[in-house]
């Protein structure tokens, strides 16, 4: 059921009327969604963006679902960011000092080596991802998204009832 | 066509959702703490700490936690302790922080030792600060107490063990390589063709005149002959004496290596402990490292939570499905540490299984995780009747000190089986204190039990066999009617001494030298009969070997001084007006 539902969601964003902008936007910060940890205050903020601006939620959804596992696999990485950061650049040293001391901002746990370092990754990727993505989608479209409109998969997924639940959210003109 | 930027009608179902969210936080922000809570506690103690309920009255800024359990990070089915009630009145502020200061803490209910069902350790032995005590306390060297037997044993004696036959053999060598040397230089003398030479002189002057010069000249060169053969033979004689006193000496070097052999010997028996410092460590060793090795844990234990300084802190993150990381805390001066208690009442129960529990108060202030914020050290004391407690972490200044004493008067003291021994001593009720001081590295402890009214019992039932020592031990203890244990720890904690005495070991050790004594003397007997048999005969033949050599060489040299002195006397009768001085 899940598969089904990442398929669904990956054709219909492809195929959705969002531009590719709205598109590669949405895919960018779902990245930031499933590269850091869930759980934690930042990411409650980069939801808010995902609703609120007009970026394709499916494609923030699929961004989320795709870049879950690349988080696990990276967090030997992210771990050595953050440790570099927070421990081993004595330069940085008042700032972190500063955040810690501050109200609130402690509550994000930036100051865990693999939510900052996580965190960091996803930002520096956010704009590669952005175009690497955006280019992709208007390939996709010119090339091989018609084809596939014609194809007995694609109107079976399209006509399903999730697709009304997808029109809720999908990107305006 | 411009694409808009925000998708407002997104905005409500968010706010909706936000409030949504929120609600549920508050709705299940109890349950939520109370995990929070235990997982922190469990991280903390090293064992698990249960919370059966939080009740969080933020605004008034107080939590009531009821049901505290937290499991013994040493006993596998006990309690550290447990609390019917802890109100906590906390600081709102400083949670937006993520820090927690609680300004006062009440816990009523306090229990301590009581059981559990299920193994509360998190831990094996081997990790972390439990696994450091442990591998400390395994330094600390307690002796078995070899008794159930007490057969003298005697390993079989290996001559190559033995220094005196390899002393012997190599002062042999030197005797002969001496002899060699000796015999070569004499040789070398050629005193016999000197003396020969002044002999003939003597005849050739029998008959000469007066006035033949030429023969006075030769007579005065032989007669200078002479004597510098005398003077190669004084110094060759002293030569030889002191080779022969460096010989004397190394046979005589014999008798100490043949104590050394004794000695050697003596270690191949294998003999009970007798000496009353052994017997008390023995006996009582393993409880009094085993008290230690408690308050190091919780030294260790504040020593890493409560670090002196202001440096960057580093802790494991939390648990999670993704790696949990490091999280590092950046303390600040004038700032609010991370946690902080500033003062709490405790109401305490000791004596929790007895029949009558007493109850007591103590209190506690000062425990935060930056000292150096703090700025005091953190302590805590009780005193009633027959009960005192005192502790000092003093984490302010970069060398920490920490010290705690505790005595309790009146309480049930543990059963002792004595190891390897069908015994159990049932202390009864007696006295129980520790004091535990570690600065810095150096670490100076005291662990006390005394007991006016003990019971001894024959424990059938144990795995220790019963044996004539056994019956020896029964014998000489079950008449004491009291017991005093004393066990220090002293040096620096990498290298620590213990020390254990009881007022047992005298009345066990004098027993046990009463009837091992001849015992011990006969084995002894023996092992030096075998070690006569292996070591005399080749101490004997060098000592021969020496002598013999002595007696020769001091022989011969004195036959060649009598030779060249009758040579010499001869010539000099001749030639009065030559005589040399």
């Amino acid at each position: 059921m899940l598969l089904l539902k990442l398929i669904q969601s990956l054709i219909k964003t492809l195929h959705s009327e969002g531009t590719p902008g709205q598109v590669a936007a949405g895919l960018a910060l779902g990245a930031i969604l499933g590269l850091t940890p869930l759980l934690n205050l930042h990411n409650a903020v980069v939801f808010a963006l995902i609703v609120v601006l007009n970026v394709s939620f499916p494609a923030a959804m699929m961004g989320w679902a795709l870049f879950v596992p690349v988080g696990f696999l990276l967090d030997p990485a992210f771990d050595w960011i953050g440790r570099a950061l927070l421990l081993e650049t004595p330069a940085l040293r008042p700032l972190w000092t500063a955040l810690y001391n501050a109200p609130v901002v402690p509550l994000t746990s930036f100051n865990n080596t693999i939510v900052l370092g996580s965190l960091v990754f996803a930002s520096a990727l956010w704009l590669p991802l952005f175009f690497a993505s955006r280019w992709g989608v208007v390939r996709y479209r010119a090339t091989v998204a018609e084809r596939l409109k014609r194809s007995a998969l694609y109107r079976t997924v399209a006509a399903s009832k999730l697709y009304n639940l997808y029109r809720l959210f999908r990107p305006e003109p | 066509m411009p694409v808009a930027v925000f998708r407002w009608k997104a905005v409500v179902p968010l706010l909706v959702l936000g409030t949504a969210t929120l609600g549920l936080w508050l709705l299940f922000a109890e349950p939520i703490a109370r995990r929070a809570a235990e997982s922190v506690g469990t991280t903390l103690v090293g064992a698990e700490v249960e919370i059966e309920r939080v009740h969080l009255d933020l605004p008034h800024g107080r939590v009531e936690i009821r049901g505290l359990t937290v499991a013994s990070p040493f006993e596998a089915l006990q309690n550290l302790l447990q609390a019917d009630l802890l109100v906590a009145d906390i600081d709102p502020l400083p949670l937006l922080e993520k820090k927690l200061v609680i300004d006062r803490l009440t816990a009523t209910g306090l229990k301590f030792g009581t059981p559990r069902r299920t193994d509360g350790r998190t831990g094996g032995r081997s990790d972390g600060v439990i696994g450091q005590v442990t591998r400390w306390g395994e330094q600390l060297h307690v002796p078995a107490l070899a008794l159930p037997t007490g057969k003298i044993s005697i390993d079989r004696l290996d001559p190559g063990q033995l220094d005196t036959p390899r002393a012997a053999a190599a002062l042999a060598a030197r005797a002969d390589s001496a002899r060699q040397a000796w015999d070569s230089q004499l040789k070398g003398l050629d005193v016999a063709a000197t003396a020969d030479s002044a002999r003939q002189m003597v005849e050739r002057l029998r008959g000469a005149k007066a006035t033949d010069v030429k023969l006075l000249g030769d007579a005065r060169r032989t007669l200078g002959q002479l004597k510098q053969a005398q003077d190669r033979v004084t110094a060759l004689e002293r030569a030889a004496r002191s080779g022969i006193a460096a010989l004397q000496a190394g046979a005589a070097a014999l008798a100490d290596a043949k104590q050394r052999d004794y000695a050697t010997a003596r270690g191949l028996l294998k003999l009970p402990g007798l000496d009353a410092p052994d017997i008390g460590a023995a006996l009582f060793g393993s409880a009094a490292v085993d008290r230690f090795q408690r308050a190091l844990y919780w030294v260790e234990l504040g020593r890493r939570y409560m670090p002196p300084g202001l440096l960057p802190r580093e802790t494991p993150g939390p648990k999670r499905a993704r790696r949990a990381g490091a999280t590092v805390r950046f303390p600040r001066e004038h700032d609010d540490p991370a946690f902080l208690l500033r003062t709490a009442e405790l109401s305490l129960e000791l004596a929790a299984g007895a029949a009558s529990p007493r109850t007591y108060a103590a209190s506690v202030r000062g425990v935060t995780s930056d000292p150096a914020l703090y700025g005091r050290p953190a302590t805590a004391s009780a005193a009633a009747p027959g009960f005192r407690l005192g502790a000092l972490l003093d984490h302010v200044r970069p060398t920490p000190r920490d010290t705690a004493a505790a005595s309790l008067a009146g309480v049930a003291l543990p059963s002792v089986s004595l190891p390897s021994l069908p015994i159990r001593l049932e202390p009864g009720v007696g006295t129980m204190a520790l004091s535990f001081s570690v600065q810095g590295d150096q670490v100076r402890a005291r662990w006390t039990v005394q007991s006016e009214r003990v019971r001894w019992t024959r424990d059938s039932s144990g795995t220790a066999a019963p044996s004539p020592i056994g019956d020896l031990v029964w014998r000489a203890v079950s008449g004491i009617p009291a017991l005093e244990v004393s066990a220090s720890l002293t040096g620096s904690l990498t290298r620590p001494e213990l020390g254990v005495s009881s007022n047992l070991d005298r009345a066990i050790a004098e027993r046990l030298r009463a009837m091992a004594g001849a015992a011990v003397a006969a084995a002894e007997r023996r092992m030096r009969a075998q070690v006569d048999s292996l070591v005399d005969g080749p101490v004997n033949a060098v000592r021969d070997q020496v002598a013999a050599l002595g007696g020769d060489v001091t022989k011969q040299l004195g036959a060649q001084r009598a030779q060249l002195e009758e040579a010499r006397r001869a010539l000099e009768q001749r030639l009065p007006g030559l005589r040399l001085p």
